[in-house]
């Protein structure tokens, strides 16, 4: 079997990206409408919102980046992941009730939509809907980049495929993503999440017992050696310290609560009862894929510093040396299928929440009514912003990655500093008023930009996102509490009494 | 309440912003976010621990506290006014406690691996480490289970689904 380890990776991405391709020809015959494209005609089932939630949110990054990071930093990085049960509670407290309602009562179909309902702005929602855009243009193109370079390394490993370039790899990627998005938009992307979320949690608890027996004494013994080499690097606040440690539980616990391709899919569950299932269920799911993360990150660090494998040219190499190095192929197969199915799920969320607010959103900020026919602009405009992306993702890798990384930094942190007050505390608090929304959002976004373009890095390891995000929820409610409290529509403030 | 509820949420956010401020202003050491590992490139070192720690442990320590009541409090504004019954409130005040708890056991573990070099392991993982790891994920299991099991009584009860239901028909009915 070792003998076919690349043709089995290989076997399985292009069955993962063949399923991708079906699903998009199934999906695209239940949908109908803009609804259907763009929430799934709120009719999906609790196991399927469940599944869809956690795998967008570990995406790509969790496979590559995170244990890259554990091998960077060592345990610093364990605090994005161990926050996720606090960050989905919180979530779920403070979002899926509310945002399920007034989606309903409102029709919304996208995040601006019911911000706009619940504040009665349309500059709110063009400013919601402009974070939203910048924050999707980057994500998207450093997950097209990462799927590129991926398939670039498992292609050329192959005689055929052996001097593949990285433009044919985007193009490759890039149009398997655009089919099956177009095709069939939210209702393909959360029945592939399905798909994606079963691999995730298998491959998670497969490569857990995989690591375990890397080290005769298993994961015990490969910490005992990161501790001999550096014990800060094994002990809780890891390499990067002790503020950049609960930044990140700060930025990612409560910013879960502030990410758009994931609240947006609060929105499509049939019944709102179905929450008390989705909240433990999407719980457990990240737990197990997360799993992953934590244990190839620490197995490598270990694996390295004893001698077992030669050092990493790239920490983002970690996940890659260790399905070639200790993986059956069949698990590194599942493991890499996995990988392409966690870019794919979260660029076609992305996408879809990106071409929401470019087709529904601004235009409605502006006109006062979105396009006609939006189902069918919805299409053209997942291809434009693909393909914009892609061309980004490229010129990134081969000119300047300034414009991406900038771009990145409009990601997760920014999504949380300028989102997370406006609904996540605004669906609960009557008195949120549209200046405490419009001051956190701008100042949210100009913050992280500023720290990103003038290059400031904050000392003790604390970050931009944290400085942000404590900075719009302290302007969202103090200038909420000091401006004239909103006077508001009936329904919502129904909906706010329930 | 709800009044109080976002007051108090204003304070510790502010109360955090202050802590922050305070921490950045205080000189960090060379260590204070990690050094290059000397013979590995892509590797990061924590170095002296206690050195990092040593002036704003404390003020990292309220930090962490002022968070982990501000995601309680949060919790709080997510529920009806209404539903907020003594009960309710005392189950509040404990899985705070909770919390608190677990972080304590981390951070003082950690404590004392500084001063004395030894620690012992737990499920594959030094003590203080094995409280994050499996503490942190653990420590929002009580609102979890309040939000699933208490789902009909806190959150979402069958009349506040008849209420839903009212204004979802008045609704359409007017349009």
């Amino acid at each position: 079997m070792e003998a076919y380890r690349q043709e089995i990776i290989i076997g399985a991405v292009l069955a993962y990206m063949l399923f991708c391709v079906a699903t998009g020809l199934w999906a695209m015959r239940r949908t109908h409408s803009s609804s259907d494209f763009f929430i799934a005609g709120r009719g999906l089932g609790p196991i399927v919102v469940a599944l869809a939630l956690f795998s967008s949110t570990l995406s790509g990054f969790g496979f590559v980046g995170g244990p890259g990071l554990v091998y960077s930093i060592g345990v610093s990085s364990f605090w994005m992941v161990v926050i996720s049960s606090t960050g989905y509670a919180v979530g779920f407290f403070l979002v899926a009730k509310r945002i399920r309602m007034i989606a309903e009562l409102r029709d919304c179909l996208s995040l601006p939509d019911v911000v706009a309902a619940r504040y009665g702005s349309e500059a709110v929602r063009l400013l919601i809907a402009i974070t939203i855009v910048l924050g999707v243009m980057g994500y998207l193109a450093t997950q097209i980049l990462a799927m590129a370079v991926v398939m670039q390394a498992i292609l050329s490993g192959t005689e055929t495929f052996a001097n593949i370039g990285l433009v044919a790899c985007v193009a490759i990627s890039s149009a398997v993503l655009i089919f099956y998005c177009v095709t069939g938009g939210i209702i393909a992307s959360v029945y592939t999440d399905v798909v994606q979320g079963g691999i995730m949690m298998i491959a998670g608890l497969l490569i857990l017992i995989t690591a375990s027996s890397v080290f005769d004494g298993g994961l015990q013994e490969a910490s005992a050696i990161i501790l001999a080499d550096d014990s800060e690097a094994i002990m809780p606040f890891g390499a990067a310290g002790v503020m950049a440690s609960l930044g990140w539980f700060f930025v990612f616990g409560l910013g879960l609560a502030g990410q758009p391709h994931l609240i947006t899919k609060m929105m499509m569950n049939r019944n709102m009862a179905d929450n008390r299932r989705i909240l433990p269920m999407s719980l457990f799911g990240y737990v197990m894929a997360a799993l992953l993360w934590i244990s190839i990150g620490i197995v490598m660090r270990a694996a390295v510093i004893d001698g077992v494998v030669p050092p990493l040219a790239l920490p983002d190499d970690a996940a890659s040396t260790f399905l070639s190095v200790f993986a059956n192929p069949l698990l590194a197969g599942v493991v890499f299928a996995g990988l392409f199915a966690a870019i794919m799920s979260t660029s076609d969320a992305f996408l879809n929440i990106g071409t929401a607010a470019i087709i529904h959103d601004i235009p409605k900020a502006i006109r006062g009514h979105s396009v006609k026919n939006e189902l069918f602009w919805a299409r053209v405009v997942t291809v434009i912003l693909a393909a914009v992306a892609a061309g980004f993702a490229l010129y990134s890798h081969f000119q300047d990655a300034t414009l991406v990384a900038l771009l990145g930094a409009f990601g997760w942190g920014t999504f949380a500093a300028s989102i997370f007050p406006v609904v996540a505390v605004g669906l609960n608090w009557r008195g949120a008023t549209v200046p405490g929304a419009v001051t956190a959002i701008v100042a949210a976004l100009s913050i992280n930009f500023f720290v990103q373009l003038a290059g400031i890095t904050p000392p003790w390891g604390i970050s931009g996102p944290l400085i942000a995000f404590i900075s719009s929820m302290i302007l969202f409610i103090g200038i909420s509490l000091v401006t004239r409290r909103p006077e508001l529509p009936d329904d919502i403030d129904r909906v706010l009494d329930i | 309440m709800h009044r109080s509820i976002i007051h108090w949420i204003f304070a510790i956010c502010t109360a955090m912003g202050l802590i922050l401020l305070a921490i950045a202003l205080a000189e960090p050491t060379p260590n204070a976010g990690g050094l290059p590992h000397p013979d590995y490139p892509g590797m990061v070192i924590g170095g002296d621990g206690a050195e990092r720690l040593a002036d704003i442990g404390i003020l990292a320590f309220l930090f962490q506290s002022l968070l982990l009541l501000l995601i309680v409090s949060l919790s709080i504004l997510g529920i009806s006014e209404e539903r907020r019954s003594p009960k309710f409130m005392a189950y509040m005040v404990a899985s705070f406690i909770f919390m608190l708890f677990i972080w304590w056991q981390m951070y003082s573990n950690h404590q004392l691996f500084l001063e004395t070099g030894e620690t012992g392991y737990f499920l594959g993982f030094p003590t203080a480490t094995a409280w994050q790891v499996y503490g942190t994920w653990l420590c929002a299991i009580p609102l979890i289970i309040l939000y699933s099991v208490g789902f009909r009584q806190f959150v979402f009860s069958e009349e506040d689904e008849a209420k839903f239901q009212a204004l979802l028909e008045e609704s359409r009915n007017q349009s």
